[in-house]
């Protein structure tokens, strides 16, 4: 199987991958190439491998055959990757004892830019978490939680977006936000890959789609 | 479809009959208790006794009385610990399926909880015996009359019932549990003043300071620990009326606790702790300290962590004075307790170090490396254990235990106790170690025991000069001082090298 624009730069190639949990195969032969500047979500039942697929892209699964590359080197092997790739595939984490505008300060001056440009205001604003300022992530309702975590990843530079269900748990109105987010995201030359089960937001977002667990 | 003509009152519902049909199916599914149980908890107790018991029995009862205040304010201590076991177990708990399945049923409360409140007049009556017996030990003249004993062990019984009492009210408002726990904390604060008061100021010729029983003072102990008992029942019979989530939550924790004996994981407490913690601060407001230029980001997160939690350091700070308090107490002892003091003080903000080693994702998510992320959460951790070394070292030179400038020397150990907090916080007993280790009680895995000595492996290493310069003069050497930093310095620099530039 195999996606993609050919002719461009490629941020991400997958080629022949292989993921087996013991004696279940997830992914394999799984190919997919990802030009610089597109977007591309992987849809299909539950268990067919999309959550697989993008630990393997963000470096934190270790594929049993095949291979790949995010923007020509291997992922998750240097702090350089993490500098160019933001994901919301790993299980949620915060720290204690800081509020969700402090962890966006944080993240946004780990990564070398100006919390006080206004972009953690526009960002909050738009995903609706203006009023949650003050809060400590843990008493956040999942829905404020899957929107503080995903303007934890929109708020620093990337340009790789790897994204699991970024749809999961939002109000319609979030929803359409976080698509025109993506959307231009993607137009101001990033790169999107995500996992989703949601068509209306796929097209909103006006990602290619693939999907898995056809040829199974 | 509603049904609610069969609706039944709490009072209508028998809970030891629901609880028998719940063992009753346990026993058909599990079977009983394994004699191999028994025996092993039989054993375990037996083997508790002849290793501790005599050392534990010259504690409570030593060969001859020694007066002063120190005995009574130990005693005085202790019972404030049970308190704040108490208060930290619930008091009033249910198990974790009786939480989920009888305690939102028309069940009786106060027969749910039946078990928790035995278990807490046992504790009770066990602690308030051991002190009333380690009081009349300790400050009464030799020999003892089995009245002035019996005084003591009303008295400490009445005393522990109270605290029980307390920490029941404590558990069903918020008002009475600050009222409560403040008092507590500035009892301990004064007992704690006293014990350090008997060591810098000691008594020219001790004599027993427990005066001797009358029948009056008999009859009041006596009393007094019925009065306390009493007020111990009336407050958990009310326990139908309280609001469910005071007893809910409790029940989380305690069976959290039951978790972290049976799955051998200490760490599950300190992150228990800790979301307590942060759950029940209020009126946190953002913070611009983040956003200041010139902070790096992760020490300006410790700097902000250690603002928020500004109502620890004052017991920090008397803690500190714990070395000179009981600088009777044999050397090792007194080490032990300087260099764990220290590390429990660098460890005031080691929440996000456990948390990274736990869930790398935000350290991703900032795109920093392993060797930034360390250096960074070193700085506020070094200055704490600093602070608290120097000023344990201070106490110990007031109380004249040492002599010169020993603070410098606390300084100097600083860092090194903050290297040993890290360690501590980055592991987890199952991250160390999974192997089973096969003992006469059963299997258990290594975690466990290599958690226990985890950090403090790191601690003895580097605290070595401050060991030997304690344990060798009571005046400073310089040396020892220019040693110490070394160690410390190289300590850092390990750090540094075995970070790398690699990402978490």
């Amino acid at each position: 199987m195999s996606a993609g624009v050919l002719g461009s730069t490629q941020a991400v190639v997958v080629d022949s991958l292989r993921v087996s949990y013991g004696s279940v195969t997830v992914l394999d032969g799984f190919s997919l190439r990802l030009p610089e500047g597109s977007a591309c979500a992987v849809t299909g039942e539950n268990g067919v491998g999309k959550s697989t697929l993008l630990r393997c892209v963000a470096g934190l699964q270790e594929p049993t055959d095949g291979i790949v590359t995010v923007f020509a080197e291997q992922p998750g092997r240097t702090v350089g990757f993490w500098r160019q790739v933001a994901t919301t595939v790993e299980s949620p984490s915060w720290y204690q004892g800081l509020t969700v505008r402090e962890h966006l300060d944080l993240v946004r001056l780990a990564n070398g830019c100006d919390p006080n440009d206004g972009r953690i205001e526009e960002l909050t604003d738009t995903l609706g978490l203006a009023g949650l300022a003050d809060a400590l992530p843990g008493t956040l309702s999942s829905g404020q939680r899957q929107r503080f975590l995903l303007a934890a990843t929109l708020v620093r530079p990337s340009r790789l977006l790897v994204l699991d269900e970024p749809e999961q748990r939002l109000d319609h109105a979030v929803k359409r936000e976080v698509a025109a987010c993506l959307r231009s995201y993607v137009t101001s030359g990033g790169t999107l890959l995500m996992a989703s089960h949601d068509d209306d937001f796929l097209g909103a977002v006006g990602a290619d789609r693939v999907v898995l667990g056809g040829s199974r | 479809m509603t049904v609610t003509n069969d609706i039944r009152s709490a009072a209508g519902t028998s809970a030891p009959q629901v609880r028998r049909w719940i063992r009753q199916r346990q026993i058909a599914a599990n079977g009983r208790v394994e004699p191999t149980t028994v025996y092993s908890v039989l054993l375990a107790l037996a083997m508790a006794v002849a290793l501790v018991g005599q050392p534990a029995l010259a504690l409570v009862w030593p060969a001859g009385s020694s007066s002063s205040v120190s005995a009574p304010a130990t005693v005085g201590l202790a019972l404030l610990g049970f308190y704040g076991v108490l208060r930290q177990l619930g008091p009033v708990v249910v198990g974790r399926g009786d939480a989920t399945w009888l305690l939102t049923a028309p069940v009786p409360r106060r027969t749910l909880s039946a078990p928790a409140f035995l278990l807490t007049v046992t504790a009770a009556v066990l602690v308030g015996v051991l002190a009333g017996v380690a009081v009349a030990g300790h400050a009464a003249t030799r020999p003892v009359s089995p009245a002035q004993l019996l005084t003591t062990v009303a008295g400490g019984c009445a005393a522990t019932f109270a605290l029980a009492c307390a920490a029941v009210r404590a558990q069903r408002t918020r008002a009475a549990a600050r009222i409560f726990d403040t008092a507590g904390s500035l009892a301990a604060a004064a007992l704690l003043a006293a014990l350090v008061g008997a060591q810098v100021v000691p008594e020219p010729s001790p004599q027993p300071s427990l005066p001797a029983t009358t029948p009056t003072t008999l009859v009041v102990s006596l009393a007094a620990g019925i009065a306390a008992a009493i007020g111990l029942a009336r407050a958990w019979a009310g326990v139908d009326r309280w609001p469910i989530h005071r007893i809910i939550e409790a029940s989380a924790i305690t069976c959290a606790y039951a978790d972290v004996v049976y799955a051998a994981e200490p760490s599950f407490l300190s992150e228990l702790s800790t979301r307590r913690f942060w759950r029940n601060r209020t009126g946190i407001r953002t913070s611009g300290l983040l956003r200041r230029r010139g902070i790096p980001p992760l020490l300006a997160q410790d700097l902000l962590l250690v603002r928020r939690k500004a109502g620890r350091l004052p017991w920090l700070a008397a803690l500190a004075a714990a070395p000179a308090a009981l600088a009777d107490g044999p050397l090792w002892a007194l080490i032990m307790l300087f260099l764990l003091g220290a590390m429990a003080a660098a460890g005031l903000c080691g929440e996000p170090t456990h948390s990274d080693a736990a869930n790398p994702s935000m350290v991703r998510l900032m795109g920093l490396s392993r060797r930034q992320v360390a250096v960074q959460r070193l700085v506020m951790p070094s200055l704490l254990a600093a602070s608290w070394a120097a000023l344990a070292m201070a106490g110990l030179q007031v109380a004249g235990v040492l002599s010169g400038p020993w603070w410098i020397l606390g300084v100097a150990t600083g860092p090194a106790a903050a290297l040993a907090a890290m360690q501590r916080a980055r592991a987890s007993a199952s991250s160390i170690g999974s192997t089973l280790i096969e003992t006469p009680f059963g299997a258990f895995p290594s975690g466990m025991l290599l958690w226990l000595v985890n950090g403090i492996d790191v601690l003895a290493v580097l605290t070595l000069p401050v060991m030997v310069a304690v344990t060798s003069s009571r005046e400073l050497a310089w040396h020892a001082v220019l040693a110490q930093a070394a160690v410390s310095a190289l300590g850092g620099l390990v750090l540094w090298i075995s970070t790398g530039r690699r990402p978490v």
